[in-house]
């Protein structure tokens, strides 16, 4: 059996970003020209702002895609902004957007990344 | 590394968004406690948004629903225009009448549409739980059997049918002219009864899970005796058309949502057939029964009156033409026949809710809204239909035949020599029938289960493709029928009997979807343009009556699905049979 790396990241935030439903992509594409490497929609439902608008609120859709992904702390600020703009989360009904601090996370990271990092470090 | 410049974008990208931030604390209102210490639950105030809010909150939601029905009336809307200023050569006369009449179209469908979904639909989803839970079987039946009736009036398409009662010659066709015009209340009474025992024997099929197979053939055999029976006598011949037609015209947008919803949420509740097929059948159903009441009716009217007797109260009626009031007049009569076509519809699915069920009525505002939503898109949808879409449909059809025969009004006619105007002619119904067959989003979605179903043998396209060159070559052979008069009696019973053969020799599950595909096919925009290029298409030739266009279209998807089963099952059994030899060679 071959040993395997396990390494850790650090420095990770989260984005959670609740939008209408069928608006997904376009915000995923906004955070990935950003520079988040990747995301996960999921399909849900939800309630707030559309009881509260009488007949307006026809408009809100009941079905959300709520989008996960991760980035670094220092991207935080940039994909949060673009997905809050793309979302058009300022209009009533539009969703919301919130930022979770991870400890840690782990996944596949390419080889030449690490050896990138590994070496700044020990120079 | 000192930065030396600014990118232009971040400067601009700083100017226009200003970072604010507050803390959530200040904003969230303190709870109240009540005498006793309890906390009182808290009721938001409603939100007052300003405008420019309001229009960027409306903005996506109306271009997003006007989009859609663009994209199901412009292309056909613009192959008509172009085909006929290209290839015949003649403007399109009242172009500001017809573009207004499209574009009430949209308007009609797109208000129509989400009113259903708004106010209609909650209902059904709610009947279909709520039903099989609080109510018998005896119950449970007739109500099924009375939404099939007023889902038939609220139909968008069932109005094309009234309009084209207009354009029917009394003198030739007595009948026909007195089922549309004086019994048309009737015959769409007919036909929803019609639709309502198709619901009711669909569901109770749901409940046994029955077979699909033996259904059709015993409700084949009255159809094909009750019509070999009618194509005997020559004045009862000339309805078989409409009969046939009007299986088409019944299965739309209102029908197929609210019965399979109310079918799959009983087969659900109290039923043993809930398999991957459950949902499938009632289309079909739909689609034969109205076939048979039609006809019924029509012998009924045959024993009530005599074809004389029609016409000597037709032109009595012309001669006292008295100045029509305000409900006969357009837009009198679409602003009634909206109301009619939903209210009923409305107050049943009430009167079950609250006196049957004794369910509450989720978010009563936003019903009422779009109850109010379908009515408007009604009205709006029938002032369309009758200047836009059956006008140019009209103005296609009879202008068509000049590019084989001689016509008074066009000049030069005919543009084409016999043989190439024929197959021009031919080519047009079939384009048009192929095209908006292959754009209905409906059938996207069938050939989407269909492909689940067989695990991708059958592939979504190939359903796709067999189910639109069906639809397009029904056009062209009804198109064929009007331009030779051939009997429809001598095409739909071998068509069908076809058909029977074809359902013997295929399995279940290709037997359903192919059955169903003939119903999904016919939506609210195909349908009156359809059924208008018929009947201008008929008059221009002065053949007699110009339908049965709509029912060689739903026959002619079913054998050509049927067909494609067969030859995927058969090329599947080849390649194991393939496999095996090399196994034992």
């Amino acid at each position: 059996m071959s040993s395997r790396d396990f390494t850790v990241l650090v420095d990770v935030s989260m984005i959670t970003c609740i939008v209408q439903r069928g608006k997904a992509n376009e915000v995923v594409q906004a955070a990935q020209d950003a520079g988040a490497q990747g995301a996960t929609i999921y399909y849900g439902y939800g309630s707030g702002v559309r009881e509260r608008l009488g007949l307006l609120g026809l408009a809100v859709d009941v079905n959300k895609e709520i989008i996960t992904t991760l980035v670094a702390d220092n991207q935080v600020e940039l994909v949060m902004e673009r997905m809050y703009c793309v979302g058009e989360l300022d209009v009533p009904g539009g969703g919301m957007i919130y930022v979770t601090k991870l400890e840690k996370a782990a996944t596949y990271i390419p080889e030449e990344i690490v050896n990138r990092i590994t070496s700044k470090g020990a120079a | 590394m000192p930065q030396s410049s600014i990118p232009f974008g971040k400067f601009t990208h700083e100017l226009n968004v200003h970072r604010n931030q507050y803390s959530y604390n200040e904003m969230i209102p303190a709870a109240q406690y009540d005498a006793a210490g309890n906390v009182q639950p808290y009721q938001p105030p409603g939100l007052i948004i300003s405008r420019e809010y309001v229009y960027r909150l409306l903005k996506p939601y109306l271009s997003i629903r006007f989009m859609d029905q663009v994209r199901a009336v412009v292309p056909l809307a613009l192959y008509l225009v172009f085909f006929q200023m290209l290839i015949l050569r003649q403007s399109v006369v009242d172009p500001w009448v017809i573009n207004s009449g499209l574009a009430a179209v949209i308007v009609g469908l797109m208000l129509f549409m989400e009113g259903l979904k708004v106010g209609l639909m909650p209902f059904g989803e709610l009947l279909g739980t709520a039903l099989p839970v609080k109510s018998r079987l005896t119950t449970i039946v007739l109500v099924v059997f009375l939404l099939g009736i007023g889902v038939t009036f609220a139909e968008p398409a069932i109005g094309a049918l009234q309009t084209a009662g207009s354009l029917v010659d009394v003198s030739r066709a007595p009948y026909l002219y007195a089922l549309l015009n004086d019994w048309s209340g009737t015959l769409v009474l007919v036909v929803g009864i019609g639709v309502g025992l198709a619901a009711t024997l669909g569901t109770v099929r749901f409940i046994y899970g029955w077979s699909l197979k033996p259904l059709i053939y015993i409700t084949l055999v009255p159809v094909l005796v009750i019509a070999g029976y009618m194509a005997i006598n020559p004045e009862l011949a000339l309805v078989l058309g409409l009969a046939f037609d009007c299986g088409a015209v019944t299965t739309g947008p209102v029908t197929v949502p609210l019965v399979l919803a109310l079918g799959i949420g009983i087969a659900q509740a109290g039923g043993k057939g809930c398999d991957s097929l459950s949902g499938f059948g009632i289309v079909t159903l739909a689609s034969l029964f109205p076939i048979i009441a039609v006809m019924l009716l029509t012998l009924y009217v045959a024993s009530q009156t005599t074809p004389e007797a029609i016409i000597l109260a037709a032109q009595a009626a012309t001669a006292a033409q008295v100045e029509p009031g305000w409900a006969q007049a357009s837009p009198g009569v679409e602003i009634i026949g909206g109301v009619r076509a939903i209210v009923p519809l409305v107050a049943f699915l009430l009167i079950v809710m609250v006196g049957l069920l004794r369910e509450k009525i989720p978010n009563p505002r936003s019903i009422a809204f779009g109850i109010f939503l379908c009515v408007l898109g009604m009205v709006i949808f029938n002032l369309g239909l009758s200047y836009g879409l059956s006008k140019l449909g009209g103005q296609s059809g009879s202008l068509v035949p000049a590019a084989f025969t001689q016509l008074p009004n066009v000049e030069d006619s005919p543009l084409y020599i016999l043989v190439l105007g024929l197959f021009i002619a031919f080519a047009f119904a079939w384009l048009l029938g192929f095209g908006a067959t292959l754009a209905e989003p409906a059938l996207n979605a069938l050939g989407i289960t269909v492909q689940n179903l067989t695990n991708g043998s059958f592939k979504k396209t190939t359903l796709l493709y067999a189910v639109s060159i069906g639809v397009g070559s029904g056009i062209a052979i009804g198109v064929a029928k009007i331009v030779f008069e051939i009997p429809i009696a001598y095409l739909l019973v071998p068509g069908y009997l076809l058909a029977v053969v074809l359902t013997y020799l295929s399995s279940e599950e290709f037997v359903n979807v192919a059955w169903d595909s003939a119903g999904v096919t016919t939506g609210p925009v195909t349908v009156p343009l359809v059924l208008a290029m018929g009947l201008g298409f008929g008059n221009t030739l002065g053949s007699v009556e110009g339908f049965g266009i709509l029912s060689m279209a739903s026959i002619g998807p079913i054998i050509a699905v049927l067909s494609t089963g067969l030859y995927i099952r058969r090329k599947i059994a080849r390649r194991h049979a393939g496999n095996k030899n090399d196994l034992f060679s």
